[in-house]
Parts: C-alpha cells; sequence; structure tokens
C-alpha cells in the first residue's frame, strides 16, 4: 500500500511505466490503484476550490476522482512534464463539468441551493432508513420545512437546468464511461447498445451515463433512487439528467 | 374524488406548472418521490405530443383527478383546425410510458387529440 503523495518524481515515473507495460487485468487494477493513491491529494486540493457551491466535498472529490483516472489514461510519459500539471485541467474540467450538468452554471439563489442540498441528502437518507423512495411529508418532517417549500426544492432543480438543453445531442462526453463501467459486465453493456439500437437510434448518441441512465430505468426498471444508489450521484442528479435527456430526445423524434 | 382544471397555453415552457401541479396533488396522496418523478415524466412524455417541441397556437386543458389512491389526468388540445399532431406514440415513448405509468393513452377524437394518464400509489 503506498501512502499518498509519497512517491519521488523518479518512483512515481516508475510506476507508470509499470502501469502502460502491465498487461495483467488484475496487475494493471493494483498498480492504478496506486496511482490514484499519489495523487487523490491533488483531486481533494481541487475539489475543495469548489465546496463553497452547494455541493458535499466528498461528492466533489469523487468527481475530480473521474478527471484523475482520465489523466491517468491519457498522461504521456515522453512529455517533459510533471503528472500533477498535467492532471490539473482535466480534474478542474470534470468538476466544472458536474456544475453545468447540475445547471448551477445558471445562478441559483442561495437559499435554493441549500434548500436543495439538505433534500438531496435527507431523500438519500430517509430511503435508507424506510428502504422505500420517502414521501414529501416525510421529508418536510424531517427537515423541518413545510411541504410547500420542499416542492419548491424539488421542482426548482430542474427549471435552472434548462440552459444545458441547448447542446448538440452528440456531445463529446468522454468521461461518462466511468459510469457506464459501473454498471457491470460488459454483456449488459453490449445488451444495453443493442437494445437502444433497435428502439431509437438517437439514443446511441447520447453521453454513455446518460444511456445506462435510460437503460437501467426503462429497460431494467430500476427507481431514480437505485439508480442513484448503483451510480453514486443523487437521487435529484438523476432526475435531473434524465428529465434533460428525455427533452433532448423529443426534440430529435421530430425533426 | 377531486378534480383540479388547468388551461396553459400549449407550449412546452408551461409544462413545468403542469409538474408543480401534479408533484403537489401527487404529494397530497403521499406519493414517494420516485413515484411522483415518474408522474411528472409521463405527463411530460404525453404532454410533449401535443404542444410540440416549439409549441402551437392554442391551448392545452388539463384536468386532474384525485382518488384515494391513484391520480389521472387527461390533457385536451385546442388548437387551430388542421393542426397535424402525431398521435402515434414511438417505441421509445411507449417503453417509458410502460415503466412510469399505470395507463396512458394519446389518440385523436373528431380531430381532438388528447391523452391520458393513471397513475397508482404503489406503497
Amino acid at each position: 500500500m503506498t501512502e499518498r503523495g509519497s512517491l519521488s518524481k523518479e518512483e512515481a515515473r516508475d510506476l507508470f511505466l509499470q502501469y502502460r507495460a502491465a498487461t495483467d487485468e488484475d496487475e494493471r487494477l493494483a498498480l492504478r490503484e496506486k496511482l490514484v493513491d499519489q495523487y487523490i491529494g491533488l483531486v481533494e486540493f481541487l475539489a475543495r476550490r469548489f465546496k463553497n457551491r452547494g455541493e458535499p466535498l466528498e461528492d466533489l472529490t469523487q468527481v475530480g476522482m473521474i478527471g484523475l483516472l482520465k489523466a491517468i489514461e491519457r498522461f504521456d510519459l515522453e512529455r517533459e512534464v510533471e503528472f500533477s500539471t498535467y492532471a490539473t485541467p482535466t480534474v478542474v474540467g470534470e468538476l466544472k463539468r458536474h456544475f453545468r450538468d447540475k445547471g448551477w452554471a445558471v445562478r441559483v439563489p442561495r437559499r435554493l441551493q441549500e434548500l436543495h442540498l439538505e433534500l438531496t441528502k435527507m431523500i438519500s437518507l430517509l430511503g435508507q432508513d424506510l428502504g422505500r423512495s420517502p414521501t414529501v411529508p416525510e421529508l418536510a418532517k424531517a427537515t423541518g420545512h413545510s411541504e410547500e417549500q420542499v416542492l419548491e426544492g424539488l421542482e426548482i432543480a430542474q427549471a435552472y437546468n434548462f440552459s444545458s438543453l441547448d447542446a448538440p445531442l452528440d456531445s463529446d462526453d468522454e468521461g461518462s464511461s466511468t459510469f457506464a463501467d459501473q454498471i457491470g459486465s460488459e454483456d449488459e453493456q453490449i445488451e444495453n447498445l443493442e437494445y437502444w439500437a433497435s428502439l431509437a437510434p438517437e439514443v446511441s448518441k447520447l453521453p454513455e451515463r446518460e444511456q445506462t441512465i435510460l437503460f437501467l430505468r426503462f429497460y431494467k426498471g430500476l427507481t431514480q433512487s437505485e439508480i442513484a444508489d448503483k451510480l453514486g450521484i443523487s437521487q435529484m442528479h438523476v432526475s435531473r439528467l434524465l428529465n434533460r435527456t428525455l427533452t433532448r430526445l423529443r426534440g430529435a423524434f421530430e425533426d | 374524488m377531486d378534480k383540479v382544471s388547468i388551461s396553459i397555453p400549449a407550449s412546452p415552457q408551461y409544462l413545468q406548472v403542469v409538474r408543480l401541479i401534479a408533484t403537489g396533488l401527487a404529494s397530497r396522496l403521499t406519493f414517494t418521490i420516485d413515484e411522483i418523478e415518474d408522474l411528472k415524466i409521463g405527463v411530460d412524455e404525453l404532454a410533449a405530443y401535443l404542444t410540440g417541441t416549439q409549441g402551437r397556437e392554442g391551448t392545452l386543458d388539463i384536468e386532474f383527478v384525485i382518488e384515494s389512491d391513484r391520480i389521472k389526468i387527461r390533457g385536451v388540445g385546442n388548437f387551430a383546425p388542421g393542426d397535424k399532431i402525431r398521435t402515434d406514440l414511438t417505441e421509445f415513448s411507449r417503453q417509458i410510458l410502460k415503466t412510469v405509468a399505470d395507463e396512458a393513452v394519446l389518440e385523436v377524437s373528431n380531430g381532438v387529440p388528447s391523452f391520458f394518464l393513471t397513475k397508482n400509489k404503489q406503497s
């Protein structure tokens, strides 16, 4: 087990070389984990720069990790640049994309951001306690807000996300492959692709994460809360992505 | 059995109001958040056929019927005669509606397009 950030420049470079050379899958994953341990501090540092925007730091760190993994895959050892220098824009890019996805690029009043954050957490907590998704009265009781406030908090997130509807359908979104990775087997992913290709070719142009969410919701029949658990994001984030995707697709069908 | 009605301009941007009402009513029936999300997606999916992505001249009249353990929503398009509206659901829409609603119909009768949706409370 490597201590975080403990390797010298040369040792880190060696680790990269070993990682690139490794052919055995288990070995590769073990080496990648060592690289991640080495640079997790960088991710945490960068994630902290975004922490005042109404998102829990641990979520931001997770998002940053996606960027780190991308950077690890793409880093070119031939270039005379330190990995941390190379990785920083990738990690920051991932964090910014996350906020763009969440629609916070459009200024959301602080009160609503806080309400939203509180509800996001409470939906997850209550969900675990109850073994099902909570109701609005339950959320109101648990947070001490009125039911109207809860309703406002639930719906407002959607309203603030409209800016991203104009993004092109086949936008470059490589980072989302990590979400697809999480749904498991290759078979399942192939099943996913075949299914959509037959049903709606437009879907196959979507980012993988969005495809995955559609697949899990409308083919596998998982609820939004279950998808949220599986992908490690909040139910409200699933809701936003799903709504955005469906709206985009409606446009595509009509054309 | 209670009823709530609303008439909106037939434009997608007003569908948020319909979603809000649907959410408010469903929460009175103590639908779970997941069920409410389904309801919103179902209404959006059907209503989008009537409004189109660009909106139409005319109104969309929505009626919500609240029963003890389910909510029914009917939407009727009041458009200029001769406005061509697609009323055959795509395979994709069918799949979505099958997942999120207990009953979902899109039809034209005497030239008037309408939809109907039922969502039962599960828990």
